[in-house]
């Protein structure tokens, strides 16, 4: 918390932010080199912005870069170059305890394999980033019971991942995700582990969020899921190839 | 993080591989009750020969003579201090008694029709015993053809001997002597300090008419008895004057210096020096078998190091979920040790109880009062928890530095 950039820098950010108060994320020319022997390039001069409130859906082969792009914007990664602002936050700049504090708090992560915790309960897995958060232990109970009602399973608090559904683990995921009242949801090919029936109830889960006012990211392979979206970003070899609109789609 | 969450998060986990747990756990107690057996018995041995000592020889102090730069009082059998040295001796301020003590020997002693060869035979006056060490009858007279006996050497024929009956003492030119067993004592006032157990079967007599080692004094020209080693009973509230005093005599006029080899050292010790001299001895080994224990405690941390890895490696994919979802690195860090510690805690916990126990069974073994050692307790229970963190250090370190992309996608 103590270390980190110089001041300046800070607040170089809080003055670009408030210029465009209605952006959550900003990725301004990011590039991402892994030294694996050789140099692999796994994002290429990428700039893209998410504004609250928005659903934007991120699609590629695999091996495209989109996962390395939802790792910098959830601040598990940093960039070669470039910087990444999330919530007035430059990720790109934080220290790593800064940025384990974005995690927590200005990020809600949902993947395919749900990463839940397998020896604690549904609630105490959805408190989970609230302990992070110094929260007192009544008071995240109490937070982690009502999002686990909100998510239809206020009947399953006290059972631990291994005695619930896919569906069931995946909503306890998105109830953890939801827990510190994020900026941004990212979620990584949600239903991925799931059959499509369950799949569906999660994308209209994600729908009621997004009404309800989340941002979300979501990265996916799959058409039919990136079109729940308002915009498709396609990527490809570590480029943007395009941004598709499909607000005002299907849905 | 608050502490009570990663505690709950270490007891899941802990629960979660009991077996393995439960062997750690009993890595540390085998260490922690080894340390705690060793301190508890040498504690005990202390203790006891210790309080042996003071209770009986509080006032006194011995003289005797001994080569320089070796205190060792049994090789101090040269008989130096005259008749001449007793009454210079019992002049000095704060002396109550003085108590010469000479061997006689002799080669057999017997007792009906049972013969004990080569017994040891201690001159010595009546003021040796006192009321407190007379278990039966009473204290010779000087010039009387009596004996006192200790309750080993009563204890030593077959008939146990007891006061009013006859012994046959054979002397070295093969004289024999008719004498009548008159107390039986369970120690002499003014002997030097030796435990209980150390205690040797003896005959006592009294110095006229039984002994005869005999040297010229220097200071009276004379011929005198002379004897190997004093007692002197002293005011206890005087001893280190006395003591000083003492010394002064022995290492200027006495004729004991005059009759000492050049490099033989006069030596007047309270029995306090003695306590302070065995204690420091017993303390010695105690600490060095301790130390031993120690290796122990070691093997016990690195059983714990060795599963916090295993543990690390296992949870690879809960640190990076912790990490994903807010943890920094010294919340990851915190679990970790948590768990370390709580290991060492536990078997910290379970290892002093079984310590004593198994020291208590030592000391009913050696038939030693059981005493404590409380400072060694407290050490060991903080030396267990510390053990816990130490060897959980460095896996917990790795945990912390444990990349969360990666982990999220390990198995």
């Amino acid at each position: 918390m103590t270390e980190g950039e110089p001041l300046i820098a800070v607040q170089s950010v809080r003055v670009a932010v408030s210029e465009s108060a209605n952006t959550t994320v900003r990725v301004d020319g990011v590039s991402k080199q892994y030294d694996l022997g050789g140099t692999v390039t796994a994002l290429d001069d990428v700039s893209l912005d998410l504004s609250a409130g928005s659903y934007t859906a991120v699609m590629g082969p695999s091996g495209s870069g989109k996962s390395t792009l939802l790792n910098l914007i959830g601040g598990l990664d940093t960039p070669s170059s470039g910087q990444v602002v999330v919530n007035g936050q430059d990720v790109s700049a934080a220290s790593e305890a800064e940025r384990a504090d974005i995690r927590g708090t200005e990020v809600g992560f949902v993947f395919q394999t749900f990463n839940l915790m397998p020896r604690l309960s549904a609630v105490e897995n959805v408190a989970l980033p609230l302990v992070f958060d110094d929260w007192d232990r009544a008071r995240r109970r109490e937070r982690a019971r009502s999002l686990l009602s909100e998510v239809g399973l206020g009947d399953r608090t006290d059972h631990v991942p291994s005695e619930l559904s896919g569906g069931q683990r995946q909503r306890v995921a998105i109830a953890r995700a939801l827990s510190t009242d994020p900026a941004l949801i990212l979620a990584d090919e949600p239903t991925g582990n799931v059959d499509t029936e369950t799949g569906a109830q999660i994308l209209d889960l994600f729908d009621d969020l997004h009404a309800a006012g989340n941002t979300f990211l979501l990265v996916t392979h799959e058409r039919h899921v990136a079109e729940r979206a308002e915009r498709i970003v396609h990527v490809e070899d570590g480029h943007i190839q395009s941004v598709e609109d499909v607000s005002g789609g299907e849905h | 993080m608050d502490t009570g969450e990663s505690v709950r998060i270490t007891l899941r986990s802990i629960r979660a591989h009991k077996l393995r747990s439960a062997l750690t756990v009993v890595g540390v107690v085998i260490g922690i009750a080894s340390v705690i057996t060793f301190a508890t018995f040498g504690a005990s041995v202390e203790a006891e020969i210790v309080g042996d000592i003071e209770t009986s020889n509080a006032g006194n102090i011995y003289v005797f003579g001994t080569p320089s730069g070796d205190d060792d009082f049994d090789r101090t059998l040269q008989p130096v201090f005259t008749e001449h040295d007793i009454q210079e001796l019992e002049g000095i301020a704060g002396v109550q008694a003085v108590l010469p003590r000479g061997i006689v020997q002799t080669q057999s002693v017997q007792h009906g029709n049972q013969t004990l060869a080569r017994q040891q035979v201690t001159a010595t006056r009546p003021a040796s015993f006192t009321p407190g060490v007379l278990v039966e009858g009473r204290s010779f007279e000087t010039d009387e053809e009596a004996v006192v006996v200790n309750e080993r050497m009563a204890g030593s024929f077959s008939e146990n001997l007891t006061a009013g009956e006859r012994l046959t003492m054979t002397m070295p030119d093969g004289s024999e002597r008719n004498v009548t067993v008159v107390g039986v004592v369970n120690g002499t006032r003014g002997e030097v300090p030796v435990s209980e157990f150390a205690r040797q079967p003896r005959v006592y007599v009294p110095i006229d008419p039984f002994y005869e080692s005999v040297v010229e004094s220097p200071s009276a020209g004379v011929r005198q008895r002379a004897y190997p080693q004093v007692t002197l009973v002293v005011d206890p509230r005087e001893i280190p004057e006395t003591q000083s005093a003492i010394q002064t005599y022995l290492t200027g006029a006495s004729d004991a210096r005059s009759l000492s080899a050049d490099d033989t050292e006069l030596v007047a010790r309270s029995g306090n020096d003695f306590v302070e001299e065995i204690s420091d001895v017993i303390e010695r080994i105690t600490r060095f078998v301790t130390g031993i224990a120690v290796i122990a405690l070691v093997v016990g941390a690195i059983g714990i190091a060795n599963v916090m890895l295993v543990s690390v490696t296992e949870r690879t994919r809960e640190i990076g979920i912790m990490k994903a979802v807010g943890a920094r690195n010294r919340d990851v860090m915190q679990v970790f040790l948590v768990e370390a510690a709580l290991l060492g805690t536990i078997g910290s916990l379970l290892g002093v109880p079984l310590g004593l126990l198994v020291g208590y069974g030592a000391t009913r073994y050696a038939e030693v009062t059981f005493s404590l050692a409380p400072l060694w307790m407290a050490l060991a229970v903080g030396v267990g928890v510390l053990v816990g963190v130490v060897a959980g250090l460095y896996p917990a370190w790795r945990a912390a530095r444990v990349d969360p992309i990666d982990a999220l996608r390990h198995e």
